[in-house]
C-alpha cells in the first residue's frame, strides 16, 4: 500500500485578539492509501483542527503537511480549493446539506462543484444513492428527512466524485445508535468498495471499533496509533 | 444546477426577492417615466407645433426656442410684409402664454382666419368657432382632463372665459382665444410671439427662407424641420440635469436595496458558503453564485419594471390625458442596462465578502 497522508511535526496556532492557541502541538502521522482509520480523543484535543488541515480548509502554520503527494504549507488557498474539489469529501456531525435543495440537488451540486457534469456522472450518482438506499429520497429537502438519511445524503455527498479521502468529523454525533451503525456500515463499505480512503474522527471508542486503525489524540498530539 | 441553486435560494426567502425586484422595478419605472414624460410631452408639443401647418417660423432674434418663454414682440404688422413675400400662401401671427391653471398649458392667441388659412382650420367637436374676446377654445385631450364642455365657463389667466367650442387635439396649442384678447391682457397690444408661414410649394421652403431672411435681418427664421430637430431634451435648459439627477436617484434607490439584501443574504447564508467551500467551491465559484442570483432577481426587476412602466402609463393617460409618456424600446434597454449595472455594483462588495469567508469559520456559524 502506498502513503496518501504523511504529517510531520505539524503546528497549527490560532490567534485571537492577542492571545495564541495551540491546537496541534508537533502532529506527525501517516495513512495508507485505501485506510479506514479513526481518529480518537476528548473535546478540544485538535481532532477536527487536524481534519480540516489535511482538507486543506486551514493552512498549518509550521511542519509538513502531504496530501497525496502535495504539501499543503506550500500551496495557495486556491490550490487547496482544487485539492479538495477533486481528491477530498467532507462529512460533517451536523450533516451540513444546503437547506433549499432535494436531497438530490445536494448531491448533483457536488458533481457539479468538482466539474462532473456529463452523462457518467449521473451514473455515477445512482449508484451511490442506490448503493447508501437513498433512491426514494431524492427529492426531498433535508428537513423532511431523518437525521439518518439526512447523514446518508451527505455521505453521498462526499462520495459520488469519487475523492480518494474521505474525512468524517463526528458523523455518527447526532444519530441514534441504530443509524450510526448503519452509516458506519456505509463508510466500511464504500471503503472496501471504492477503496476510498477514511479518516474518522469520534470520541466514542465504540465508533473506532468499525475501523482498520484507532489514532489517539490528546492535547493537540498523537498518543499512539 | 448552480441555476437551480440560485432559484431554490430566492424562492426559499419570497420577502427578501420580492423586496429586492420591487427595488429594481421602482428603479426602471423611475427612469423609464422620468424620460418617457419629458420626451413625451417634447414630443407632443412638437406634434403639435407641426400640426399648425406651416414650413417657417419668424420668431424674435433672440428668443429661445421654447415658445411661451419669450414674450410678444413682433410686431403683428409684419405678417402683411410677410405674406407679400413670393411663395409665401398665408401667415398667422400667434401670441403666446402659458397658463398654469391646473397644470402648463400652452395658450395660442390667434387670428381665426389667419390661423385657419395656415392650418386649413380647426375640426369641431363642440361648439363653434371664437367669436369674441372673452371666449375660448379647448382641444379635446385639454376638455377631457378638465372635464370640460362648450358653453360653460372657465377660468383662465385669472379671468372667466366662456368655452365656444372643443376641437381636435393637435394644432399648435390646447388653448386658443383671440389673438387681441390675449395681446390686452399680456399689456402687448399689436405684438405676436411667432409667425407661422405657410408657403406655396413646400419643395420651395428653402428660397422662401432666404428671401425671408433678407426681408427680415433682424430676426430668427426657422424650417419648420429644423425646429422640430431642436425638440429634444438636450435643447431643454436643466432638462437633462433634470433627468440625470432622477436617475442617480433611482440608481441609488436600486443599488442600495440590493447592497443591502445580498449583504444580509450573505450574512444569512454564512454556514452554506462554508459549505460550499467545504465541498471545493472556490471564491470564483461563489462570486459567481452571488453575482447570478443578483442578475436573475434584477432580471425578473427590469421585467417587472417595464411591465409596471406600461401600466403606470394607461393610468396616467386616463387620469392625467394632459401628460404623455413616450416609451421607447432604446430607454427600456438603457434603463435596464443601468438597473443591471446598479445591481451588479450593489452586490460586488457582498459577492467579494462571501467568497474571502473563513470556511471553518463559516461552516461553524449559527
Amino acid at each position: 500500500m502506498t502513503e496518501i497522508i504523511r504529517i510531520e511535526r505539524l503546528h497549527k496556532i490560532f490567534r485571537i485578539g492577542k492571545v495564541e492557541v495551540p491546537a496541534l502541538r508537533g502532529v506527525n502521522l501517516r495513512v495508507e492509501d485505501g485506510e479506514f482509520v479513526s481518529l480518537v480523543g476528548p473535546s478540544g484535543c485538535g481532532k477536527s483542527t487536524l481534519l480540516h488541515v489535511i482538507g486543506g480548509l486551514t493552512a498549518p502554520t509550521s511542519g509538513r503537511v502531504i496530501v497525496d503527494g502535495m504539501d499543503l504549507g506550500q500551496m495557495s488557498d486556491g490550490l487547496r480549493t482544487q485539492l479538495r474539489k477533486k481528491k477530498i469529501g467532507f462529512v460533517f456531525q451536523r450533516f451540513n446539506l444546503l437547506p433549499t435543495l432535494t436531497a438530490w440537488g445536494n448531491i448533483a451540486l457536488a458533481c457539479h462543484i468538482a466539474g462532473n457534469r456529463n452523462g457518467n456522472s449521473r451514473a455515477e450518482m445512482q449508484a451511490v444513492i442506490k448503493m447508501l438506499g437513498l433512491e426514494a429520497r431524492m427529492g426531498h429537502r433535508p428537513y423532511e428527512l431523518s437525521g439518518g438519511e439526512q447523514q446518508r445524503v451527505a455521505i453521498a455527498r462526499a462520495v459520488v466524485n469519487r475523492p480518494k479521502i474521505i474525512l468524517a468529523d463526528e458523523p455518527t454525533g447526532n444519530l441514534d445508535t441504530e443509524n450510526s451503525e448503519l452509516v458506519l456500515n456505509m463508510l466500511c463499505e464504500l471503503n472496501h468498495k471504492f477503496g476510498q480512503t477514511i479518516l474518522l474522527i469520534t470520541h466514542n471508542p465504540e465508533v473506532s471499533t468499525f475501523t482498520d486503525r484507532i489514532v489517539n489524540m490528546r492535547d493537540g498530539h498523537i498518543l499512539e496509533s | 444546477m448552480v441555476n437551480r441553486l440560485i432559484v431554490a435560494n430566492l424562492v426559499a426567502r419570497p420577502m427578501r426577492t420580492m423586496l429586492s425586484v420591487t427595488a429594481v422595478a421602482v428603479e426602471m419605472v423611475l427612469i423609464i417615466l422620468v424620460v418617457g414624460l419629458t420626451h413625451g410631452i417634447l414630443q407632443e408639443t412638437a406634434r403639435r407645433t407641426a400640426g399648425v401647418g406651416a414650413q417657417i417660423m419668424v420668431l424674435p432674434q433672440t428668443t429661445s426656442f421654447v415658445m411661451g418663454m419669450s414674450g410678444t414682440p413682433l410686431p403683428t404688422q409684419l405678417a402683411d410684409r410677410i405674406a407679400e413675400v413670393s411663395g409665401v400662401q398665408a401667415v398667422a401671427p400667434v401670441a403666446t402664454q402659458v397658463s398654469s391653471n391646473g397644470g402648463v398649458t400652452m395658450i395660442y392667441g390667434i387670428d381665426p382666419k389667419r390661423f385657419d388659412a395656415v392650418s386649413g382650420g380647426f375640426r369641431f367637436l363642440q361648439g363653434r368657432g371664437l367669436q369674441a374676446p372673452d371666449e375660448v377654445l379647448v382641444d379635446d385631450i385639454h376638455a377631457r382632463a378638465h372635464k370640460l364642455r362648450a358653453g360653460q365657463t372657465v377660468e383662465l389667466l385669472n379671468h372667466t372665459f366662456r368655452l365656444a367650442g372643443i376641437v381636435e387635439h393637435g394644432k399648435g396649442a390646447r388653448i386658443f382665444m383671440k389673438i387681441d384678447a390675449l395681446q390686452d391682457l399680456l399689456g402687448a397690444p399689436g405684438k405676436a410671439s411667432v409667425f407661422f408661414v405657410k408657403v406655396v410649394n413646400p419643395q420651395q421652403t428653402a428660397q422662401v427662407l432666404e428671401e425671408l431672411r433678407r426681408l427680415l435681418p433682424n430676426y430668427q427664421l426657422r424650417d419648420m424641420a429644423e425646429y422640430l430637430s431642436l425638440m429634444t431634451a438636450s435643447n431643454v435648459p436643466g432638462l437633462n440635469n433634470f433627468i440625470t439627477v432622477m436617475i442617480a436617484l433611482a440608481v441609488s434607490i436600486g443599488l442600495l436595496v440590493i447592497f443591502i439584501t445580498m449583504y444580509s443574504t450573505i450574512v444569512e447564508r454564512t454556514r452554506e458558503i462554508g459549505i460550499l467551500k467545504s465541498m471545493g467551491a472556490s471564491n470564483r465559484y461563489i462570486v459567481s453564485v452571488v453575482l447570478r442570483e443578483t442578475a436573475l432577481l434584477t432580471a425578473v426587476g427590469i421585467g417587472a419594471g417595464i411591465g409596471l412602466s406600461f401600466l403606470l402609463r394607461r393610468l396616467t393617460g386616463v387620469v392625467f390625458p394632459t401628460l404623455p409618456i413616450l416609451i421607447t424600446p432604446g430607454w427600456m434597454l438603457r434603463a435596464g442596462l443601468i438597473a443591471l449595472a446598479a445591481s451588479f455594483i450593489g452586490s460586488v462588495y457582498p459577492a467579494f465578502r462571501a467568497s474571502k469567508l473563513d470556511a471553518i469559520e463559516a461552516i461553524a456559524y449559527e
